[in-house]
């Protein structure tokens, strides 16, 4: 990777780059897919909790995507959409596969903890 | 932070490029002057200013020179000039204060994007920035624009594209020439999982950059070229971990068939950019090919394809692997530093030695490794320094890998021999030229230990135990004052075509062996010769027996016909001539251990002198004590069993050598 491009993403990305690498060079990132061709991210935060980031849409269960993104719009994403988004650029996905109800469960999860 | 990560590498990055903005900006302020030279500064106008989450975006119109040296009337719009989006961060706007119709001076390092679905480019990391004033227009400007708010204006993204119904393109394009950066939006569907045949695939010259663009997954498209430092075999055992610490060997529990052995074909391999990679190979039915990937590929450069990383390792945890690094380090030639552009004056031999090292097996499914076996050797090969032993013996350190050719005189086995192949210790006792010729103060003989997890090829088993050998050491790991084999050594045969000498005397040994006499420093599991009085005779331990004289088989039989006759079950024959065989323990008086005990076990093939004893002693039972001792025992050569203190005792056995 070159520098100009790490460089690059910082100067667009801001303050999120360095942390959405991070995650990238830690391999947080989880896609999970279901039978029937749903996917989701899942991302391993750095204090531990695992966020869940749509790749239909832009958004992200975590605090700072609701804050930053959604009500001050002072950022265009949060790390961890970033971290998806350089995740699929280099291939750096982790890969699981899970049942259509799990799937559903999961996404469920998020609406009740917003709830 | 990870450390040899992304995120650390930005981080350096960042920090580097901050010094440099806030140093640009000071100049700056020092001194503004038109730039004379236009070595890659962008001039621009802007047309409007809009912010879109604290990013400042500027339609601009490029310009072909500072207007400030154009006349007013010239400086109009001109419809041809090309239009670009230039993003400015928040911090450089707000030095900035641009206004349309600004003029401003974009410095290098700037990056241009080029994105698939607009025609218009967009230039980033525009923070050597610097506005031109037209000291015509700005008392006007200062009026008219001055109490003007940004715009603000939202892009809307269509819904369309948000949830990704449009066909967009699944490859991604990447270019880099200079400070422009093409690339696409990509987007990674379910149909990642194309086979792209090699010969397409782009060869690459980096493997951390492999490494790191591909991730575990491994890489199917790509190729890396590199050059094979070392090839060895590694023994393959699930969930085997090279941990050598203290020069401790491995120990598993027995693998109940361990015939043929289990190993890998292992390479280490280097980088154009000196980084080193051990790579995992098939295993090896046979380990007698061995010295012939070692002839055939060390030094020469292959390709690799369709790794996966199974590990990355840390000089903590694979002391082993990184004794064998270092050896090989600095590297032979320069190197090139990463994240440099192709520049030959960014090559160095000056780099600290590797921290981490990558090992990478095979996907299951082809092997690519292609070696181009009729290359020339590559200039990065570093082929392993042969050393004479007595300089070995004077190296100053742990863990030192160190390569010699000597001649073995004797082995023993440490193991019992009912333990399985693969976890055999054995004994070693070599000898060389430098070694021999000296007068004192070092061994002539050296005790080379070889753990099981040094792979020996049956060829070299056989051939150690059928005479002496002379026997290329590769890579075998010196400290704490013992020699030893352990994993990612080679034992060779034959001396590889390539070694640098180093000066040391390979010449073949002239004359006979000769070894140290026993003395004062003698120490156990060592070899000696000795020469002494019998003192004393431990009859208890007195034992003979008849063996075949074709074949050497210790258990025959008598004769079912005839019980005067012995039989071997081997040959299937009479044997009319048997050898015999005889073992004693006898006491000596040595004058160079006057203090000891010693204690010599002799058996079979004996000199002669206590041959005529023991016959005397056994056979012909009419013997008196008194006419064996005094007897002088002339040079034997023996392998010293124990030492003991109290008693001070040596204990020895009679031994041939090869």
């Amino acid at each position: 990777v070159p520098d100009e491009l790490l460089l690059g993403l910082k100067f667009i990305f801001g303050p999120c780059a360095v942390p959405a690498l991070d995650l990238v060079d830690q391999r947080s990132v989880t896609r999970v897919r279901s039978p029937s061709g749903r996917t989701l991210y899942q991302v391993l935060g750095s204090s531990g909790k695992l966020y869940t980031c749509y790749s239909s849409c832009h958004f992200c269960t975590c605090p700072a995507f609701g804050f930053s993104v959604l009500q001050k719009n002072e950022s265009l994403l949060c790390k961890h959409i970033l971290a998806v988004y350089l995740s699929q650029a280099m291939g750096a996905c982790q890969e699981l596969s899970v049942s259509e109800e799990q799937l559903t469960n999961i996404l469920l999860a998020e609406e009740e903890d917003e709830g | 932070l990870c450390r040899g990560g992304l995120a650390e590498r930005l981080c350096r990055l960042q920090n580097r490029e901050r010094a440099a903005i806030s140093f640009w900006r000071h100049q700056c302020i020092s001194d503004d002057k038109v730039p004379s030279d236009k070595s890659g500064v962008l001039i621009v106008k802007i047309l409007e200013i809009f912010e879109e989450c604290t990013i400042q975006v500027a339609t601009c119109q490029q310009l072909e020179q500072s207007p400030v040296s154009l006349s007013p009337e010239d400086a109009l719009i001109n419809a041809e000039e090309p239009i670009l989006k230039v993003l400015f961060t928040r911090e450089t706007a707000a030095h900035l204060k641009s206004r349309p119709q600004d003029v401003i001076h974009i410095y290098p390092p700037w990056q241009k994007l080029l994105l698939q679905n607009a025609d218009v480019p967009v230039i980033m990391n525009t923070y050597f920035s610097q506005k031109v004033l037209l000291s015509e227009h700005s008392e006007a400007r200062e009026k008219t624009y001055g109490l003007t708010k940004m715009l603000i204006r939202k892009n809307i993204i269509s819904l369309a594209q948000t949830f990704r119904l449009d066909d967009l393109d699944d490859t991604l394009h990447q270019e880099s020439s200079g400070n422009q950066v093409t690339c696409a939006p990509q987007i990674h569907n379910n149909s990642d999982s194309k086979q792209h045949p090699l010969a397409l695939s782009a060869v690459n010259d980096s493997l951390l950059e492999m490494v790191e663009s591909q991730g575990a997954v491994g890489w199917r498209e790509m190729q890396v070229r590199v050059i094979i430092q070392r090839v060895y075999c590694l023994p393959a055992r699930e969930g085997y971990r090279s941990h050598t610490q203290g020069n401790k060997p491995f120990c598993a529990t027995p693998i109940a068939n361990s015939n043929p052995p289990n190993v890998r074909l292992c390479l280490l391999v280097q980088d154009t950019y000196g980084m080193f990679s051990e790579v995992q190979l098939q295993s090896l039915s046979s380990t007698d090919d061995i010295e012939q990937y070692c002839r055939r590929w060390e030094g020469k450069s292959c390709c690799l394809a369709g790794m996966k990383i199974l590990q990355r390792t840390t000089r903590g945890r694979a002391l082993g692997l990184f004794s064998l690094i270092d050896s090989l380090w600095p590297p032979v030639v320069p190197v090139k530093v990463p994240g440099q552009s192709q520049d030959s004056e960014m090559m160095t031999t000056n780099l600290p030695p590797p921290s981490f090292c990558y090992i990478l097996t095979v996907q299951s499914g082809e092997i690519h490794v292609e070696v181009d076996e009729e290359e020339q050797i590559s200039n990065l090969y570093q082929p392993p320094a042969v050393h004479g032993l007595k300089e070995i013996l004077r190296i100053d350190g742990c863990n030192e890998r160190c390569s010699f050719w000597a001649q073995v005189l004797y082995q023993r086995l440490k193991t019992k021999h009912s333990v399985p192949i693969d976890q055999r210790e054995i004994l070693l006792f070599v000898t060389d030229s430098t070694l021999q010729n000296v007068v004192h103060g070092i061994p002539k003989v050296v005790a080379v230990s070889v753990t099981a997890s040094c792979v020996l090829s049956m060829e070299i088993i056989e051939a150690l135990s059928a005479g002496s050998q002379l026997v290329f050491f590769k890579d075998a790991l010196w400290g704490n004052g013992r020699i030893i084999c352990v994993e990612r050594t080679v034992l060779l045969l034959q001396k590889p075509l390539l070694c640098s000498a180093a000066g040391a005397d390979l010449s073949e040994l002239t004359g006979p062996v000769r070894l140290d006499e026993l003395d004062s420093t003698t120490q156990a599991n060592s070899v000696c010769a000795l020469r002494g009085t019998v003192v004393g005779v431990n009859e208890s331990t007195a034992f003979s027996w008849p063996t075949c004289n074709r074949c050497g088989n210790g258990k025959l039989e008598l004769c079912p016909q005839d019980r005067e006759l012995l039989y071997c079950n081997q040959c299937s024959e009479v044997v009319t001539t048997p050898v015999l065989k005889m073992q004693l323990e006898v006491f000596l008086s040595c004058p160079s251990r006057s203090q000891d005990t010693v204690k010599v076990k002799v058996w079979h093939e004996m000199s002669i002198t206590l041959f005529v004893l023991l016959t005397m002693l056994l056979f012909l039972q009419t013997y008196e004590v008194q006419s064996v001792l005094g007897k002088e025992v002339g040079l034997l050569n023996c392998f010293v069993h124990s030492v003991t203190s109290h008693p001070n005792c040596v204990a020895l056995e009679e031994i041939v050598l090869l």
